[in-house]
């Protein structure tokens, strides 16, 4: 950051909240991307905190229970996706909460992956990727002689998947000039194929664990004027699912997925839990 | 107190709320309920307000425990930290509508008086954060104090005593570096 040396002095008063709107914004991102002021922010919000201790005020008995009702109407938030974006939509600037939502280890995994990933569109490379999953039934498996048996169901499996993925994929992969987006999350992976020209797209989950009871996964299209339901998925026991989204993906400038209850609604209920950006 | 428990155990709870623990919460909520509304009615002022910031703050944890991770801090600077900047950005909100300037100037002939006096205390807690504080200068404690505990930007402290921005945004930072080393804080 030799163009901003006076950022760095900042990490004082970011610490106590005294930064107006505007810097905290820009500081945070400096935080994003300069290891030395992120860890002396962590040592100085705990010295801040360390003020906050000294002053001790019991809170009206009432509010325990006001606090303690109002929680079990809120739903947790899970653990913020790790946006990966193609080479395509590397190039193009995250907006503003996308980056808010990166936690530094994620913006700095960005940073050091977001050149290697590859987009996944051959045939091969999603076999090779079975075999890994097959890979792991294996060690995961202690029984020899079953072992041997369900690596065979599994590379029965791995080719049947691949096919009915490779069919759904073709038109929209035939396009010239489909894009590929996708998002990984502690092996939880979503995957848009999108052609704006044909106004189709193709969403890929693997990974993914089932809905909660009476629930389902919910895809959207972000568009200028909001949310609209793109389709819902429910992942195999595998976790793994194909859906041809509808609505236009012309407009979309993003997908997103939240967990919606059974039949899926109108508009999303919450945050989404993750974000495909188009560009 | 129960604000004393030892911060292992409130690690170990929103560990356990992250994970959707509603007793845990419970614990955790008698354990830096009496801190965080410390912080709060300290920024804040208003009591009906600081009530509705502190359960503000308490479901905040709840839902967001997953963001907690303790190799980068105690659960309790986790709480204060996000305590203390819901309760900026109410008074800051809250002054929006009213005259700021009129405001700064009042505090001007206020800030003088000791904010000590005002304090509800953790004797212990107080007194090593007070030793800390004496180590500091005049400058540096006022920028630090007037900063956290009466919610001013940095350039409403270098307005207030009349001290080039510049210079505020250093001493915030070397007297929280000088408070840092005095208790001992490693983040």
């Amino acid at each position: 950051m030799t163009e901003r040396p006076d950022l760095h002095t900042l990490t004082g008063a970011f610490a106590v909240d005294a930064l107006p709107e505007d810097e905290q914004e820009r500081f945070e991102d400096h935080l994003a991307v300069c290891d030395a002021c992120e860890q002396e922010v962590r040592e100085l919000q705990a010295t801040a905190a360390r003020l906050g201790a000294t002053s001790v005020a019991a809170p009206p008995p009432s509010l325990r229970g006001r606090v303690l009702a109002e929680i079990d109407g809120v739903r947790q938030e899970r653990p913020a996706p790790i946006v990966v974006p193609d080479e395509l939509a590397a190039r193009r600037t995250a907006p503003r909460w996308v980056a808010a939502t990166l936690g530094v280890a994620a913006a700095m995994l960005l940073l050091s992956v977001g050149g290697l990933v590859v987009v996944v569109t051959s045939l091969q490379e999603q076999v090779a990727g079975l075999e890994v999953a097959a890979g792991a039934a294996e060690q995961a498996n202690a029984d020899l002689a079953s072992v041997s048996a369900r690596l065979a169901e599994l590379e029965q499996q791995a080719s049947e998947a691949t096919l009915v993925t490779t069919s759904a994929l073709t038109d929209v992969l035939a396009a010239p000039d489909a894009i590929t987006v996708s998002v990984t999350h502690d092996d939880v992976l979503g995957r848009v194929v999108a052609s704006p020209t044909r106004g189709e797209a193709v969403f890929i989950a693997e990974g993914w664990d089932p809905a909660p009871h009476e629930h389902t996964y919910e895809l959207w299209l972000i568009t200028p004027d909001g949310a609209v339901p793109a389709g819902l998925f429910d992942p195999d026991e595998r976790g793994r699912a194909t859906r041809v989204m509808t609505g236009d993906m012309a407009r979309a400038t993003a997908v997103g997925i939240t967990i919606e209850p059974e039949g899926g609604s109108p508009v999303p209920s919450d945050e989404p839990m993750m974000v495909l950006q188009l560009g | 107190m129960t604000g004393t428990a030892v911060e292992v155990g409130d690690d170990e709870l929103l560990l356990a709320v992250a994970r959707g623990d509603q007793a845990a919460f419970a614990a955790l909520y008698d354990s830096v309920g009496p801190l965080v509304h410390g912080v709060v009615r300290r920024v804040v002022r208003d009591p009906a307000q600081s009530e509705e910031v502190t359960q503000e703050v308490m479901v905040e944890v709840w839902r967001t425990a997953v963001r907690f991770d303790p190799d980068r801090g105690s659960a309790r600077t986790w709480i204060l930290t996000m305590a203390h900047r819901r309760a900026i950005d109410r008074v800051r909100s809250e002054q929006a509508s009213r005259n700021r300037a009129q405001r700064v100037a009042d505090q001007q002939h206020a800030r003088d008086f000791d904010e000590v006096s005002e304090r509800v205390e953790l004797d212990f807690e107080h007194e090593q954060v007070r030793t800390a504080l004496s180590t500091l200068t005049e400058l540096q404690r006022q920028a630090v104090e007037l900063a956290y505990y009466q919610g001013f930007t940095y350039r409403e402290v270098a307005e207030l005593l009349g001290t080039p921005l510049g210079t505020i945004k250093t001493r915030m930072r070397d007297g929280l570096i000088r408070l840092r080393d005095a208790l001992g804080v490693t983040g």
